[in-house]
């Protein structure tokens, strides 16, 4: 008897469990009825304003009678899976925004229309040339660039000016006796690191080793193959490690978002970070004492006077090939694209347009966002091939590569060896 | 679980009408002695269809459709143009022929063995200690479960991780100030075994509730005058545990030991947001190796056939509990 009320319990936790368990909910699909015509467009949230959407829609439909925009605002938050559903289903939006890394992913599976004729028509003399090949595959564009945005170092103008330092470095060696300068003027503050840069912060890692006419990955033939122990990346890894042990004290096993490194960085301790504007914003959120204590300047190169090219990240633009409304999915984008709408876009989301020449007239002379522009004239993007989000996704070599190597657990050369072989595995198993 | 015990409820009557057909048969010429006969016989079918539909169209549907995808290459490529490319077995080929999936798989079961085994022991200690607390007390340590059982596990997975983060957590700090050595800047994330012990704790830490919970609730239908018999006949503590607790509870130890090892073994996030499968790739278990074989990399037709193998063991380790579920059953 008492057994059988014990059992009973047990099936009761067993419903309430089943119970539990659920899953996300469906897609809301708005679609066309009636003699006039519907185009869908999607765009990322925080991507566009929306005073700006407003504007543009209105025009377009001024111009284009009948036609009504269903202006859809998508969450970065599994976009991937919605994407997918939304290509392979019957209610294909007709404009979809696409993380400039995802576009390759897309346009190889053949859910995108082909815009190389369209190009010229678009300016893409004025784009960047690595948002041109974000949108490339096979050497076709199937994208065109939205918008970017790149990293520069943040820094806290007093304490440079408590420690002497005049102007900002421009180039690595100069970066680091700085930061040892800052070091040296706060060395009653145990806490103080003069830059913030944790072990993993691998997207530096790229634009060092760009720096330095290396890779992360090369196509042979149609292989690709990790390119990190090449002389040239082994130069630019190596660079990472001299710039990390002489002037930061962030943990070898961390990202730069874990903890948020704005979040370190508002709390007073740290001279200098390498960040993107949210994160430049966030630190000035996050601690008001900082406001007008903040300058940036782009990461430096080895060779004096120059840049580092940085990781270009970003949107594109594409049309899918399932959209019914072609011919008025470009009209679109080509309005969004227009100079109009691409100053607007510069001034009101601090982002640097597709044409990146209004960026440079809009944000130019901007005294945080000035520094972005300058940089992002050589910025690159990971090796443009839908395989290289396996390497990305789960544990990332890079990152234990940078963890190994700082932490003294490998040499350099082993490292890059180890991270590159399985850069190669992982690129070939998912192709 | 319900099933089961629907089903063998139920079984006895079925099996009756099913032993009867034979003898129905001969009788089939008349009409009046087959009509009352035939409706016992479907009324007990009648009874369980709502349940059976249910389950084929939640369960056996799309784990049809899993075992169909895991036959195909599906990549995003096939899906957008909706094509349907069989390689027969080739995805589970793929699967087998890859070093790293064996040292995952090993992993993966003696991850779970630790998860489930440390939550079994400690619920069980929290139980007995629910059972013997005051009311005051057990309230406070009931709420207390409550509050780490409802703590979303991607909430619950931050808050650890600033814990015991490297530069800023509490945890460095309260070890380094309690005069167990210098942990300042101690990394917790530095291998694969510290790795997984945070994040066993994380998980079990959100396990023990349910758990614990469930067995208090065992105990409390434990009559007070059983206890009184065990220690007149001379137990202690632990011959009480053995020869009294352990054996009225079998049943709750064996659902809630097999609902733990369901659900660490394809535990997901907490594994994934700790260090996304590092160091090095030492802290990636089997859900964490279909995701990135199958989902990240958009081949879905072999994040199919990972899940297969992984149903496939479950089911194996499940077969064990099915079996003494049965053979309990007609004990009764």
């Amino acid at each position: 008897m008492k057994r059988r009320y014990v059992a009973a319990i047990a099936v009761i936790a067993a419903l309430i469990i089943a119970g539990c368990s659920s899953s996300g909910g469906g897609t809301k699909q708005a679609s066309s009825s009636g003699g006039s015509k519907t185009l869908t467009v999607w765009l990322m949230d925080g991507s566009a304003p929306k005073q700006l959407v407003a504007d543009l829609n209105a025009e377009f439909q001024a111009s284009h009678p009948n036609v009504k925009v269903n202006y859809q605002v998508q969450q970065w938050n599994g976009i991937q899976d919605k994407l997918t559903t939304a290509l392979a289903g019957n209610s294909t939006p007709d404009v979809i925004e696409l993380g400039n890394t995802q576009s390759a992913k897309f346009a190889a599976s053949g859910g995108l229309s082909d815009l190389t004729a369209k190009v010229g028509d678009l300016g893409n003399q004025n784009w960047l040339k690595g948002m041109t090949e974000s949108g490339q595959w096979d050497g076709k564009q199937f994208a065109v660039p939205f918008y970017s945005a790149n990293r520069f170092v943040v820094y806290r103008t007093d304490l440079f000016k408590k420690a002497g330092i005049s102007s900002p470095p421009t180039s690595i060696d100069e970066w680091i006796q700085d930061g040892q300068k800052l070091a040296a003027a706060n060395r009653n503050n145990p806490k103080f690191t003069a830059l913030y840069l944790p072990g993993q912060a691998w997207y530096v890692l790229a634009s060092l080793i760009w720096d330095q006419g290396g890779n992360l990955a090369v196509k042979n033939g149609d292989k690709w193959q990790g390119a990190l122990d090449t002389p040239q990346a082994l130069a630019g890894i190596r660079s990472y490690e001299q710039i990390y042990k002489a002037m930061s004290k962030a943990p070898a096993d961390t990202d730069e978002a874990t903890p948020q490194q704005f979040e370190v960085f508002a709390k007073g301790d740290v001279g200098m970070m390498i960040a993107l504007p949210w994160e430049a914003n966030s630190a000035l959120g996050a601690n008001k004492k900082l406001t007008g204590k903040i300058g940036t300047f782009p990461i430096p190169s080895h060779t004096a006077g120059q840049t580092a090219p940085v990781f270009l990240g970003g949107s594109d633009l594409a049309i899918p090939a399932g959209s019914a409304n072609q011919d008025l999915a470009y009209d679109w984008v080509k309005l969004m694209l227009s100079e109009k709408y691409q100053t607007r876009l510069a001034k009101e989301n601090g982002a640097i347009p597709a044409s990146a020449n209004l960026g440079q007239t809009v944000l130019g002379n901007d005294p945080l966002l000035g520094s972005m522009v300058k940089s992002s004239a050589n910025g690159q993007i990971t090796p443009n091939d839908p395989s290289w989000a396996g390497v990305e996704a789960g544990a990332n070599p890079l990152k234990d590569m940078m963890t190994k190597i700082l932490s003294g657990k490998a040499s350099v050369d082993q490292a890059a060896k180890e991270a590159s072989s399985l850069i190669t595995q992982k690129m070939a198993s998912s192709s | 679980m319900t099933i089961e015990k629907q089903d063998l409820r139920t079984g006895a009557p079925q099996r009756a009408p099913g032993a009867g057909s034979a003898e129905a048969a001969p009788e089939a010429g008349s009409k009046a002695a087959v009509g009352p006969g035939r409706r016992a016989r479907v009324l007990p079918y009648l009874l369980i269809l709502p349940s059976v539909a249910a389950f084929v169209a939640l369960l056996g549907y799309p784990l049809y459709q899993v075992a169909r995808i895991s036959l195909l290459k599906l990549d995003l490529g096939e899906l957008i143009r909706r094509t349907t490319v069989f390689v027969g077995l080739a995805n589970y080929r793929a699967i087998f022929s890859d070093p790293f999936f064996w040292s995952v798989t090993v992993r993966t079961v003696v991850f779970t063995a630790a998860c489930v085994g440390l939550t079994m022991v400690l619920a069980t200690l929290i139980a007995l200690l629910l059972d013997k607390l005051g009311r005051a007390m057990r309230l406070a340590v009931s709420i207390a479960l409550v509050l780490a059982w409802a703590t979303p596990p991607l909430t619950a997975t931050v808050v650890w991780q600033w814990l015991f983060d490297t530069q800023f957590g509490v945890v460095n700090w309260v070890l380094s100030a309690a005069g167990f050595g210098d942990f300042s800047n101690h990394s917790w994330f530095d291998t694969g075994l510290s790795t997984f012990a945070i994040i066993t704790l994380i998980i079990i830490w959100q396990a023990i509730p349910f758990v614990a919970l469930t067995l208090y609730a065992g105990l409390t239908a434990i009559p007070r005058e059983l206890y009184e018999a065990i220690r007149v006949d001379g137990a202690g503590p632990w011959q009480t545990f053995r020869s009294l607790i352990l054996p009225v509870l079998r049943p709750l130890f064996l659902i809630t030991a097999f609902l733990s090892i369901i659900w660490d073994f394809k535990v997901f996030t907490q594994v994934f947001l700790v260090r996304h499968g590092g160091p090095d790739r030492q802290t990636i278990t089997l859900s964490l190796y279909a995701y990135q074989e199958g989902i990240a990399a958009s081949h879905f037709g072999k994040a199919a056939a990972i899940s297969m193998v992984m149903v496939a063991m479950l089911v194996l380790a499940l077969t064990f509990y099915i079996r003494y579920m049965l053979r309990t059953q007609e004990d009764l």
